[in-house]
């Protein structure tokens, strides 16, 4: 009799225990992960943020169409200190135009960002109108194949979204794109 | 300095040769003007006070929703969380970095060295599973911006059969899979690329997804939780530890009086039927039975292994060096003379066809031996999915099935026992 009342009873005890046995192993897990990961968590020094890396960037224009965003948060950043302020500039201009006129049709720049002022015979300081640029690279891509190399494309940190994964780090050819930590948010070239 | 726009102007003919990495063609200008160079500082942000707030309003309203449903047993502060969370996390902060993709960072970070897990990740990815074993999927309730935004457009819950429950219930499981597969392979993390509601958020992006999501919502305007029943690969995750959690979402502390207002109300099917098995098994018929599922289970484990494994060379096609291989590859047998950008950015730099041979052959190797195991684990859930169909189980009450319950609360207010 009383062995029957035990058969009875057990089904009970068994999900008990198997409750508790589920909960130990959940509990187990939680502190397992949470040992592995803690000395790899990171605060400042994480790699959470994305910027292009210049050296490696081939200007293939797909930070313009690629960006999460209606306008791309890659803008054409210019390193005044690189720069040979020519006044044939490879990233102003197109290259074969007839005449070196402000003229649309002879200007690099689709929207119009990279304006000039004349400094003294024959320089010409560049400025890029950071609303204006659409960071197409058009402009990079003259200046690095004919000039100093001194315009070049950055993700702007304050207008990224951090994407967890960057739209066009999946699509960009060269690999320029990767997560750095906040002390190198951007790659400067002056 | 005239002669400047001479080079300028021979430099030109470079472009015939192709593009040039020379830097410094051009001396530093002498002014004599006196020129200064403009100052030029690039703004980084602060986020830390933002990333703090972001914790802070997790803790706080998955504490807030846990004392709602285990204590209070009420709803309304919920659709209050659903509210916050939905402009907060969702409008707000546009929904990065969410808990579901943080499953892909840290799954990253335990396999890959290299990869550095920023804190504020590791916190969105285990404040929720910590608080799922303490109090159930309080987090899915209305804390998470995708459910809180299903559950707020929710109407009418019309029930799905249980066939189409049960094997849509097995995608989240796949999705987690391969989105673990993807992530420590290092090939994508296919949880944020395929995401239906980011773009809701952010008013814009792919359109496909964005429409994908409006359709997702107007599904739940009918239908409860569509994402968070048959896709969300972390509510899947959370339903391991809500299943045991240690302090349960409980209808009401009097008795139940089989009234089945509750079950009607639950939008996610969580709430099980007091079923009465006829069937009297024997102990031997019992012990045959769990013999069978120790021979299938294992069977079901394996060919998921070997099938995944033998698709392992499509599935890595996913990761960019297997895609460059495949087009250097195509471009060596059959030279032509426009190349895309990716073989411009191959050849530009120098790149050779050993090194790229080499990542090609690490990145298969890595892929044999993760999807064998992104296999067997289909294998398990679908295994695991079909013995849960075979298990029946006497219930004389209405009971919650603590693993599908979101802690959405709306079953409380249906009980006529809470209300005397």
């Amino acid at each position: 009799m009383k062995q029957k009342n035990e058969h009875k009873n057990s089904p009970i005890a068994r999900r008990r225990f198997l409750r508790l046995f589920g909960s130990a192993v959940a509990g187990g897990s939680i502190l397992a992960v949470t040992g592995g990961l803690i000395g790899k968590a990171r605060g400042e020094e994480a790699s959470l943020y994305w910027q292009i890396d210049p050296q490696k960037c081939t200007q293939c224009g797909r930070c313009e169409t690629h960006c999460v965003l209606p306008i791309s948060a890659v803008k054409c950043i210019h390193a005044n200190k690189v720069c040979g302020y020519c006044d044939l500039c490879g990233g102003y201009y197109r290259s074969n135009v007839k005449e070196l006129n402000t003229a649309a049709e002879n200007l690099m720049c689709p929207t119009g960002a990279i304006t000039r002022k004349y400094v003294e015979d024959p320089y010409f300081e560049y400025t890029i109108n950071e609303d204006l640029c659409n960071g197409c690279g058009k402009c990079v891509k003259g200046c690095s194949s004919f000039g100093n190399g001194s315009l070049y494309l950055q993700i702007k940190r304050d207008l990224c979204t951090d994407c967890n994964e960057c739209k066009i780090a999946t699509v960009c050819a060269s690999n320029a794109i990767t997560r750095v930590p906040l002390s190198v948010a951007y790659k400067l070239k002056d | 300095m005239k002669n400047c726009r001479k080079i300028g102007l021979l430099s030109s003919l470079l472009m015939a040769v192709g593009m040039a990495f020379a830097q410094n063609r051009f001396p530093k200008p002498d002014f004599e003007s006196g020129y200064q160079y403009p100052d030029m500082t690039y703004p980084i942000p602060d986020e830390t006070l933002w990333t703090a707030l972001d914790i802070f309003l997790l803790i706080a309203l998955m504490s807030f929703v846990a004392w709602a449903v285990i204590r209070k047993r009420t709803r309304k502060p919920i659709i209050w969380v659903s509210i916050i969370s939905v402009a907060y996390f969702g409008f707000f902060r546009s929904g990065c970095v969410c808990s579901i993709g943080s499953i892909q960072n840290v799954a990253l970070a335990l396999v890959d060295n290299s990869y550095v897990l920023p804190i504020s990740v590791f916190l969105f990815f285990m404040l929720p599973v910590v608080f799922a074993f303490l109090f159930g999927r309080v987090f899915c309730a209305g804390v998470c911006p995708f459910g809180a935004l299903q559950e707020l457009v929710n109407l009418k819950n019309y029930r799905l059969p249980k066939a189409v429950t049960t094997a849509l219930g097995m995608i989240p499981w796949i999705y987690l899979v391969f989105a673990l597969l993807y992530a420590i392979t290092r090939s994508s993390f296919i949880i944020c690329r395929f995401d239906p509601f980011i773009g809701i958020f952010r008013l814009g992006g792919d359109i496909g997804l964005i429409l994908f999501g409006v359709l997702l919502l107007i599904t739940s305007v009918f239908i409860g939780r569509p994402f968070c029943r048959f896709l969300c690969p972390y509510g899947a995750l959370l339903s391991l530890f809500s299943r045991v959690s240690i302090w349960k979402v409980e209808i009401t502390q009097k008795p139940c009086i089989n009234c089945e207002l509750c079950h009607h109300a639950c939008p996610v099917d969580a709430i099980r039927a007091p079923y009465d098995n006829k069937v009297k098994e024997t102990r031997l018929e019992g012990v045959k039975r769990i013999m069978h599922y120790c021979i299938v289970l294992p069977l079901i484990i394996v060919a998921g292994a070997f099938l995944m494994q033998s698709f392992s060379g499509q599935l890595s096609r996913v990761h960019k060096e297997v895609k460059l291989y495949d087009m250097v590859m195509q471009h060596e047998a059959d030279p032509q003379d426009i190349l895309s950008v990716e073989l411009e950015a191959f050849y530009g730099q120098g790149g050779t066809l050993e090194e790229l041979t080499e990542a090609y052959n690490a990145v298969q190797a890595d892929f044999r031996l993760y999807a064998a195991i992104a296999g067997a684990l289909i294998g398990l859930v679908i295994g695991l999915t079909l013995i849960s169909l075979s298990l029946k189980r006497t219930r004389t009450l209405y009971e919650i099935d603590h693993a599908a319950c979101v802690a959405c609360g709306k079953c409380f207010s249906y009980c006529p026992q809470n209300k005397i």
